[in-house]
């Protein structure tokens, strides 16, 4: 009696487990609903697009009409643009100093708020005035400190007996991109100086002084005990810096349309210019392709360097 | 009172030149948008004279001939339009699905999950070409929705990023406890998990309010309608008029950094909360 009840017992018990686990799934797969409405929208308008940009770098097409399969044809042509790699290689300059700079001044920058508290709220809340800013905004604003005749930056060189370094900053090839990048920079420190000083919160100051009493200098003490305590953050502004350096279009459009001739030129504005001016649509895909390939390469090379060095 | 003739110590030397070199990059920051505020106060002439000037007296021909020639009264409705459907959409949709991917493991997760996080770093350039004629196919191209609907798109990536990075951290029990009180799904979410997420979706309505406010490469290609650009657009064209009147200039420019700096001075936490979100986590 007692065995055929606790039997029972425990088919009913497995029956229910069963059943549990099977509403378990149905639960599970409730999340497929949540998720759905998301998914759509993003397929619609940014997966079947990319998709249909992938098909368009292999053919040939104006705008009208059905394109035309051309094959490799465009990454033939891409290999031997050398307007193409002279724009990549704007893009290596602007990635470059425009990581390094803004990077190295937010670290400085933020140390010293974080290691004497002083006025450090209005500080921050200053230096990330410009990363409110709409990038158009910031290159009408610096459109005009450059303006050769008037603009503040000549007005002010001539004020101070400089006038022969006055010069037409985005007028000139050999100035206009670097011109432009001082803009971007100028733009992007603050975001630098806030997320680093944010990282740094987490730093122990017990470890600081323990280094400090064992003899290490400001710059040792910098070098070996607080930067690796804020390694992750200091990747994350880096790998923002790079990725945004690769994309950097607005600014540049706004400031030089990538002139005078193609100095200034980056990626993202030659292919606006294939695309939209030259109305070569299979062409200019090609061109976006690169673009989705350099960031995606961009944001684990960083990712890699990150976890080599600690 | 004792008079103050103390030797200053190095180390108060070193607090000194820490607030210079502060203050030096604080003035740098602020000084250009500042000199613009005060070159639209001035008449033009003036301002090309020497652009250090102040005005005194402040003269307000600029900014009501930017206001009206300008059309900034029209471009500001503009960028509230595309603005809020568009923090709307990817608030809402980023929930739902950060919520879904944390906290349900159904299949096809992962692959779902792996593609919205792929936009991460996939830039606008990369679909413009297609999504051009798509709109075009769709008849939006050249409407609000033109921007709208890519735009939430394009929220999506960081925004479901975000929700599920917040609703992974929350505790399970508290969906097992609404689950044994019987509640429905939709029902735990709405009531449980959506007040809970109160930050997390705050910082996201300030990160992608930033982002859709200075929009421009999507309004540039699919709004070419005068009348429906937003601001950074229409500064943009604005400038392109008025290339030699700098009074102008400095009073469009005027017009369109105010109310930005004035809603990040209000809600000053929030904004550096949403804008460093992606770098501090």
């Amino acid at each position: 009696m007692t065995t055929s009840a606790s039997r029972s017992g425990g088919l009913a018990a497995g029956r229910a487990a069963a059943r549990r686990r099977g509403r378990f799934k149905t639960r599970e797969r409730a999340g497929l609903w949540f998720v759905l409405p998301a998914l759509v929208v993003y397929m619609l308008f940014f997966g079947l697009p990319f998709l249909a940009t992938l098909w368009l770098s292999f053919t040939d097409w104006g705008g009208v009409g059905w394109p035309d399969w051309t094959g490799v044809a465009n990454y033939d042509r891409l290999a031997r643009d050398g307007a193409m790699w002279h724009a990549l290689g704007n893009n290596l300059i602007w990635v470059v100093l425009g990581t390094a700079i803004p990077v190295l001044v937010g670290l400085v920058l933020a140390v010293m708020l974080w290691s004497d508290a002083r006025g450090s709220v209005a500080y921050r809340t200053v230096f990330f005035l410009p990363v409110i800013l709409s990038p158009v905004v910031i290159g009408v604003i610096w459109g005009w400190i450059y303006n050769p005749l008037f603009g503040l930056l000549n007005t002010g060189l001539r004020g101070i007996g400089l006038g022969a370094w006055a010069i037409g900053w985005l007028g000139e090839p050999g100035t206009a991109l670097y011109a432009v990048l001082v803009t971007a920079i100028w733009s992007y420190f603050g975001f630098c100086i806030v997320v680093l000083f944010a990282g740094l919160q987490k730093v122990d100051p017990e470890l600081v002084d323990a280094a400090r009493v064992d003899g290490a200098g400001p710059v040792q003490r910098f070098r070996s005990v607080i930067v690796p305590q804020i390694a992750p953050v200091l990747t994350m502004v880096t790998v923002y810096t790079v990725i945004g350096g690769f994309n950097a279009f607005d600014m540049v459009w706004v400031m030089t349309q990538g002139g005078p001739n193609n100095a200034s030129e980056v990626i993202a504005t030659y292919t606006y210019e294939v695309a939209f001016r030259g109305n070569e649509y299979g062409y200019g895909a090609t061109l976006s392709m690169v673009m989705s390939v350099v960031a995606l390469l961009a944001a684990w090379a960083t990712m890699r360097l990150r976890a080599r060095i600690a | 009172m004792a008079p103050r003739r103390r030797r200053r110590s190095p180390r108060a030397w070193a607090t000194l030149g820490r607030h210079a070199l502060l203050l030096l990059f604080a003035g740098l920051s602020i000084y250009p948008i500042l000199v613009m505020w005060i070159t639209a106060l001035r008449p033009a002439r003036e301002a090309q004279a020497n652009p250090f000037g102040l005005p005194i007296p402040p003269s307000w021909d600029n900014l009501a001939n930017a206001w009206v020639r300008g059309r900034f009264g029209d471009y500001l409705l503009n960028s509230v339009i595309l603005t809020v459907p568009t923090v709307v959409g990817v608030v809402a949709l980023s929930a739902l699905a950060g919520y879904g991917i944390a906290r349900f493991r159904f299949p096809g997760r992962v692959l779902a999950f792996g593609a919205i996080l792929l936009g991460l770093t996939i830039p606008f350039q990369s679909v413009m070409i297609p999504l051009y004629y798509q709109l075009l196919g769709m008849g939006l191209l050249g409407t609000y929705w033109a921007v709208i609907l890519p735009g939430i798109a394009f929220g999506l990536p960081f925004g479901v990023f975000l929700m599920a990075a917040f609703f992974e951290d929350l505790p399970k029990e508290l969906h097992e406890a609404g689950r044994v009180d019987g509640c429905g799904e939709l029902r735990i979410f709405w009531s449980i998990m959506l007040p809970l997420a109160r930050p997390a979706i705050s910082t996201l309505i300030v990160f992608q309010f930033m982002r859709s406010w200075n929009e421009f490469l999507m309004p540039l290609l699919y709004l070419q309608d005068e009348a429906k650009r937003p601001i950074p657009l229409g500064l943009m064209f604005f400038q392109g008029t008025y290339t030699r009147d700098i009074g102008l200039i400095a009073a469009g420019v005027t017009l369109a950094t105010i109310p930005v700096i004035a809603v990040y001075l209000l809600f000053q936490r929030q904004f550096v909360r949403g804008l460093t979100a992606g770098a501090v986590k």
